[in-house]
């Protein structure tokens, strides 16, 4: 196990001042915090924060991006999250995609995208669930074919974030039929723009009323081949590095913060009973402790190690106590919960409880990475 | 960790791994005491680390106090390790007082002790009544905080001229109540406490040594657990392969290395002394998660884990007492929120965030 204490450095204590003083400065005091990574989609506040160099962060220079380390990226991660900053434009290119880029695009990809993902302008969503293929992911059953200049897609991705809002997709699918035994083989990823022909993406009402998934239906979409990212038949090993990247972040367990913070605004008059003090205590010594698991995966990154049971372990327990923080506010409360109450907390509250089983499952559910951890451990 | 103390861990290992075998840890849960095991730590020093050179100790800091402490848990030590330096040692130090040849115990400050202290120099009286004292019969003195006349005084009381009755924690760890009816004490056993030798503070370095005896022994359960899962086979394979097993590997590590974390990062924020926060939720952090891990693990051992001889009820037992002393997870959670609600909904980010100083 690679866990172990370590301090921020002066530089990094710097950047998380001047990332708080900016969003002193850019967020009013009246504003909604969202809550986690997909909490509010802001491409306005992408461009801002990428002026200020906090997108891209991972990638070089030379493509646009800032060369910074991964607890740099923590660092400021962790402070957009805690104040409820709305990131859900640019997060998943700026985690997921931009790095998947940087390791397996081609020349010509990296200079047509990184640039844009680092100036908060170009947004991509995901696309590896189906219909039929959710856990088992190597069952997708989207399939390209080949054709002049490239492949042409078809297939229906569920599920898919934000489909609406950004450009493109990295679609999961299969370039060669199943072998029987060789589930892994035959995946490639390709990049889809999600306005070009064939491509229907329609709406699937999320539990809170909002829009935020989609089905994303796509029948013969041409897709060139310097569109195809990375190798052909390599996208299972692809697909699942790219999941290790994004597991351990704060955005696994910081999202339902703004709600603990509320409570405590809204018990400024009155101050807190015995009852509640102990909640709120508690939660506060799980919230500092985890941090120090997150931020020693981000360390050890840095120093060139493959954290990959760690980075499970801090998800499947960051999540849980995402969701546990919110159901332990809910009885310390004992409020009715109302979306439109009028007081902050309330309704924070209450957004939490309607979306928080989502943290448990998106990006590997628990059962998942408890068998990934778990298979780690025993080794 | 530091070069210096991964030494001093490494040869604390291979004493303990010698001299506190679960044999041995059986045995001394018979006796309440294994005298072999203390006469090799005192030579070594061990049980005077974090108490100044200069005052009769070994020298070194809280960090590598509480690092010995760790390995002691882990191991399930039936000595008191904590009590002698970090905690007994310490008030004698801080008030000037020599430290006793053998071992040294602790008023822990249970809700209902009392101690009174009368008479003045060449006069000095001793009235009180201590509880839970750890190894309060087997310690030659017991280190107390008293109030006199206005100031604070560190008392080195004589075991010998308390009444002592006998109690036990679920390790079966001596925990006694020990009684001074009016009894006379030398000018060598009483001096004024110097500013920061509190009650208050005496908790915080308690509930440390707590922290970090849970995460030793945490460690060690989540090692226990995941070879026993390994070679235990039902249905005709190892149990570790099963789903419902392997979530309780999972919840294993994740407690452990969670607390492990926060008391290594608590006692490493020590300088000098451990700071309210880091103790209040490393301690929390420790206790719940003695809770969760030693439930998890039982459950995945099955009976063989419900037998006297295994390792496993030795750790767990003292999980079951070590998560109650010097503060439960509850008792720590209330503070620490009593303190955050005070200082308000903006200042919650900031303190959460700050972990590890810089040295
Ligand atoms: C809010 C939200 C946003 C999402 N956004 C996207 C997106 O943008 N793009 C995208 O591609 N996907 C997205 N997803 C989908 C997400 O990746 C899947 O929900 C996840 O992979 C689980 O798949 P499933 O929902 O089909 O559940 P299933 O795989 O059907 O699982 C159902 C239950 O069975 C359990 N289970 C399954 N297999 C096993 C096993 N082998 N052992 C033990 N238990 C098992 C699971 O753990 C779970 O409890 C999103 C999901 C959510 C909730």
């Amino acid at each position: 196990m690679q866990f172990g204490p370590t301090p921020l450095s002066p530089a990094e204590a710097a950047l998380r001042a001047e990332v708080r003083e900016f969003l002193a400065a850019e967020l009013p005091p009246d504003h909604r915090p969202a809550l986690g990574f997909a909490g509010r989609h802001d491409p306005a506040f992408s461009r801002k924060l990428a002026a200020r160099g906090w997108v891209g962060m991972a990638l070089p220079p030379e493509y646009g991006g800032h060369g910074r380390s991964a607890v740099e990226r923590f660092v400021v991660a962790e402070e957009l999250l805690a104040a409820g900053a709305p990131v859900g434009a640019h997060f998943v290119a700026d985690r997921q995609t931009g790095p998947a880029l940087l390791h397996y695009g081609t020349e010509e990809q990296r200079q047509r995208f990184l640039p844009g993902i680092s100036a908060g302008e170009i947004y991509f969503s995901l696309g590896m669930s189906e219909p039929d293929s959710g856990s088992d992911l190597a069952s997708v059953r989207t399939r390209a074919t080949r054709v002049e200049g490239g492949w042409t897609v078809t297939g229906t991705k569920v599920w898919t974030s934000e489909a609406h809002n950004n450009h493109f997709f990295a679609v999961l699918c299969r370039t060669s039929p199943m072998e029987e035994g060789k589930k892994h083989a035959g995946l490639s990823q390709l990049i889809v723009d999600l306005h070009a022909d064939g491509v229907r993406i329609s709406p699937i009402p999320y539990i809170d009323g909002s829009h935020h998934f989609n089905e994303v239906a796509l029948e013969d979409v041409f897709v060139p081949d310097d569109m195809v990212l990375g190798e052909i038949g390599s996208g299972w090993q692809q697909v699942t590095s790219e999941l290790a990247y994004e597991r351990s972040g704060p955005d696994r367990w910081l999202s339902t913060f703004p709600v603990l913070r509320e409570f405590l605004r809204e018990k400024a008059g009155t101050g807190v009973s015995d009852e509640e003090a102990t909640v709120v205590g508690r939660l506060a010594a799980r919230f500092w402790a985890i941090r120090q698991l997150s931020l020693s995966v981000a360390r050890a990154l840095d120093a060139g190690a493959a954290p990959a049971i760690e980075a499970a372990l801090v998800k499947e327990v960051g999540t849980r106590f995402e969701q546990d923080l919110v159901e332990a506010l809910r009885v310390a409360a004992e409020t009715e919960l109302d979306q439109g109450s009028g007081s902050l907390f309330g309704e924070l509250l209450a957004e939490a409880v309607l979306t928080s089983p989502k943290y448990t499952l998106q990006g590997g559910t628990t059962e998942i990475l408890r068998s990934v951890a778990a298979k780690g451990l025993s080794a | 960790m530091s070069d210096d103390r991964a030494m001093l861990t490494d040869v604390a290992t291979g004493l303990f791994r010698d001299l506190c075998t679960p044999e041995d840890v059986v045995a001394a849960e018979a006796t309440g005491w294994s005298e072999r095991l203390w006469s090799a730590l005192a030579e070594s020093g061990f049980p005077y680390v974090s108490v100044p050179e200069e005052a009769g100790g070994s020298g070194g800091d809280i960090a590598d106090a509480c690092a010995l402490l760790t390995v002691a848990g882990r191991f399930a030590a039936p000595v008191p390790l904590a009590e002698t330096g970090l905690l007994g040692g310490w008030l004698l130090a801080a008030a000037g007082l020599e430290l006793p040849e053998g071992p040294l115990s602790v008023a822990v400050g249970r809700p209902g002790d009392a101690v009174e202290l009368a008479g003045g120099p060449g006069a000095w009286r001793l009235t009180a009544r201590v509880q839970r004292v750890p190894w309060g019969g087997r310690s030659e003195r017991v280190a107390l905080l008293a109030d006199a006349g206005g100031d604070r005084y560190v008392v080195s009381a004589p075991v010998a001229s308390a009444g002592v009755t006998g109690g036990r924690n679920l390790a079966a760890e001596p925990r006694d109540t020990l009684e001074w009816t009016d009894a006379g004490l030398p000018d060598d056993a009483v001096g004024v406490a110097p500013a920061g030798v509190t009650g208050d503070a005496l908790r915080l370095r308690g509930a440390l040594s707590r922290a970090a005896l849970i995460s030793g022994a945490l460690a060690r359960v989540s090692e226990l657990t995941v070879r026993y899962t390994g070679e235990r086979h039902q249905f005709g394979r190892p149990i570790a392969r099963f789903q419902a097993v392997q979530t309780h590997l999972v919840t294993i590590a994740e407690e452990a290395q969670m607390a492990g974390l926060a008391t290594e990062v608590a006692t490493l924020n020590a300088r000098p002394e451990p700071g309210f926060f880091d103790v209040a939720a490393a301690k929390a952090a420790a206790s719940e998660a003695a809770t969760i891990a030693a439930r998890a693990s039982h459950q995945a051992h099955g009976a063989i884990g419900m037998t006297k001889e295994y390792e496993l009820g030795q750790l767990s037992r003292r999980l079951w007492s070590w998560r109650d002393e010097f503060g439960s997870e509850r008792y720590w959670s209330r503070e620490l929120g009593r303190q955050l609600a005070e200082a308000g909904a903006d200042e919650l980010w900031p303190r959460i965030s700050t972990g590890l100083g810089n040295a």
